[in-house]
């Protein structure tokens, strides 16, 4: 603030402005307190709370016992639990690659020359799964995979391929998640490469053009290269949603056959909620973060070889 | 055929080679089997809601209704076993409570980390986002304790209360805050405006794309929520309709496939009704997340 008296500043301006300073820092508090509040009591208490639960063994019938590094060293020797992590393991990685691909191409598709109108027809056609309620749809499509008196296996039937046993083949529970997943989220993902898409400046596709490329050329030189900033976003959120996944495959199948679809996260409900061993649920779910931190970390240093940021 | 030599020869008939327009074919052809696949389970449902009970089973299976049975949704809506309405109502309480402290508080606090300056805003935003990237299972253990010590569980608080501030929310507002001009901040100040008034009267109104879209997942994302009624809610009366559908669905018009799918078809309606009216909101919000990513 400019003055005219110069050097000397009188004493009422200095606290003046003291006070404008602890009103914003008021303010500022006060704005955060209320969302600080609930997310110490729901999002960091819960956190500090896992690391210390996974040291005790707690059934919320009685008080929680101390039993230090024993939960740790059961994880190890757990053939279920890896049983369930190997499940996941599969899911994340067809549903990721299935979403993405599926996301791509439909971007890809989509984002042609074509009338407003139908490009909003198909947009709003692909878009409207993701919207639903997966657990909702998820019985849906258990009615339509059901052996006996389901739709697709009656198509199957009308190209003359014997009827699947969808939820019912351990062979088959883990694809029917994977493949439930796809058609509900692959919308999704296709939103974000079309932003992604639309980001790539036109001038660089005409510049292009006018030395005498086309077609495919322009794809693999200028839109591959510049979608890979999307496509790292993509596949890490999918990674780290499909390891969660628990609704899809809890509606379909409750993670049967036996243990064939059996996701870590309904482990991890089962082992605290119908077991009742709460400790040891947070053991296995501190196991996940640690996973799912590294892959992430993983996914983040091989990005430097194939993500072109510019 | 290259630019050159279409300008020197004469204005054919099709701008484009064969090969082109094969290809192009092809895409749409893709593109619309792609389309109906997507929407072809939704459109089974509704034609056979539709269907007399004892057809639901016939095939060939008909994806336009074949008959136009509203009864079996008028049955289900006005059951005495499963409280349809009732489950309904529940539905829409939490989601709007949550979805409008969510625009509220989620909103001052992303003004705050954007706009106002105090010592630690750094370390509390830092904290905001790394809870982010922990999954639900490591919190949903301690949470549920948390709340049974509280008394809630078996109440709606058990979902609205964890519910009121979404960490997701107040990043992407604050994301939106600082695309605004600092100047209008101090402008305000030295007109004399407290911040309170700033917050209200200036920066809020000029997020509204931004509070549209996450009023929209906010209330979409409660709406779906199947996990937190199935953990927490345990009597009949407090069910949401996503857990209400998935334990019930045997009880539904003594299990006929056209009660279950009428059931599933009148929850999703809310969730069309939002989409056909904000779609452009929903599709730009997730848009710019990618961007940002």
């Amino acid at each position: 603030m400019a003055t005219a008296t110069g050097i000397l500043k009188p004493k009422r301006r200095e606290s003046s402005m003291a006070s404008i300073r602890r009103e914003e820092m008021i303010a500022g508090y006060g704005f955060i307190a209320p969302a600080v509040l609930v997310l110490f009591v729901f999002m960091v208490v819960p956190i500090v709370g896992s690391l210390v639960l996974l040291l005790t063994d707690y059934s919320m019938l009685g008080e929680p016992s101390w039993v230090g590094l024993e939960n740790i060293k059961r994880l190890g020797s757990d053939k279920r639990m890896w049983t369930c992590y190997r499940n996941s393991a599969l899911i994340t990685l067809g549903a990721t690659a299935g979403n993405s691909i599926m996301g791509f191409s439909l971007a890809m598709a989509i984002n042609r020359k074509m009338p407003k109108a139908l490009r909003y027809l198909y947009r709003t056609a692909l878009f409207f799964p993701v919207l639903t309620t997966t657990s909702s749809l998820a019985l849906v499509w258990r009615f339509l995979l059901t052996k006996d008196r389901g739709i697709v296996n009656w198509a199957l039937g009308q190209v003359g391929i014997a009827p699947i046993s969808f939820l019912g083949d351990p062979r088959w529970a883990i694809r029917s998640v994977i493949i439930y997943d796809v058609w509900k989220a692959c919308g999704y993902q296709m939103v974000l490469y079309l932003a992604g898409l639309q980001g790539i400046p036109e001038s660089l596709y005409e510049a292009a053009r006018i030395d005498g490329a086309s077609g495919w050329k322009l794809t693999r030189h200028i839109t591959l290269p510049l979608i890979t900033p999307t496509a790292f976003f993509c596949i890490t959120m999918a990674t780290i949603g499909a390891f969660q996944i628990f609704d899809n495959a809890w509606v379909l199948t409750e993670g049967g056959p036996g243990d064939a679809s059996r996701t870590i996260a309904i482990y991890i409900y089962e082992t605290a909620f119908k077991h009742l061993e709460l400790g040891y649920g947070c053991a296995i779910a501190f196991l996940l973060l640690l996973i799912l931190i590294s892959l992430t970390l993983l996914q983040l240093w091989g990005s430097k070889r194939w993500v072109y940021y510019d | 055929m290259t630019t050159a030599e279409q300008t020197i020869t004469k204005r054919k008939r099709f701008k484009h080679s064969f090969g082109y327009y094969f290809w192009h074919g092809l895409v749409f052809v893709w593109l619309t089997i792609m389309a109906a696949y997507a929407v072809m389970p939704i459109m089974w449902m509704f034609s056979t809601s539709l269907r007399v009970p004892s057809e639901s089973f016939r095939f060939p299976p008909s994806f336009f209704p074949t008959s136009w049975k509203w009864s079996n949704w008028w049955e289900v809506l006005t059951s005495d076993i499963i409280k349809y309405p009732l489950f309904f109502i529940n539905s829409v309480k939490i989601a709007t409570l949550v979805t409008t402290s969510q625009l509220m508080l989620g909103s001052m606090a992303a003004f705050s980390f954007a706009r106002l300056r105090y010592p630690g805003r750094s370390a509390i935003f830092f904290v905001f986002l790394a809870t982010m990237m922990v999954p639900s299972q490591v919190t949903v253990i301690p949470r549920f304790i948390i709340l049974r010590t509280f008394g809630m569980v078996d109440t709606h608080w058990a979902l609205i209360i964890p519910g009121l501030v979404g960490a997701y929310g107040v990043f992407m507002l604050r994301q939106f805050f600082m695309t605004l001009p600092g100047e209008l901040v101090e402008a305000a100040r030295i007109d004399g405006a407290g911040f309170f008034r700033i917050y209200w009267r200036i920066m809020l109104p000029l997020i509204g794309p931004a509070l549209s879209a996450l009023g929209v997942f906010t209330f979409l994302g409660s709406w779906n929520n199947f996990f937190g009624g199935f953990l927490f809610l345990r009597s009949f009366d407090k069910l949401t309709l996503p857990v209400a559908l998935v334990l019930l669905q045997g009880y539904m018009g003594e299990g006929s496939r056209a009660h279950v799918l009428a059931a599933i078809m009148m929850s999703i309606v809310p969730v069309m009704l939002v989409y056909l009216f904000a779609q452009r909101f929903i599709l730009r919000g997730i848009a710019l997340t990618g961007l940002k990513g």
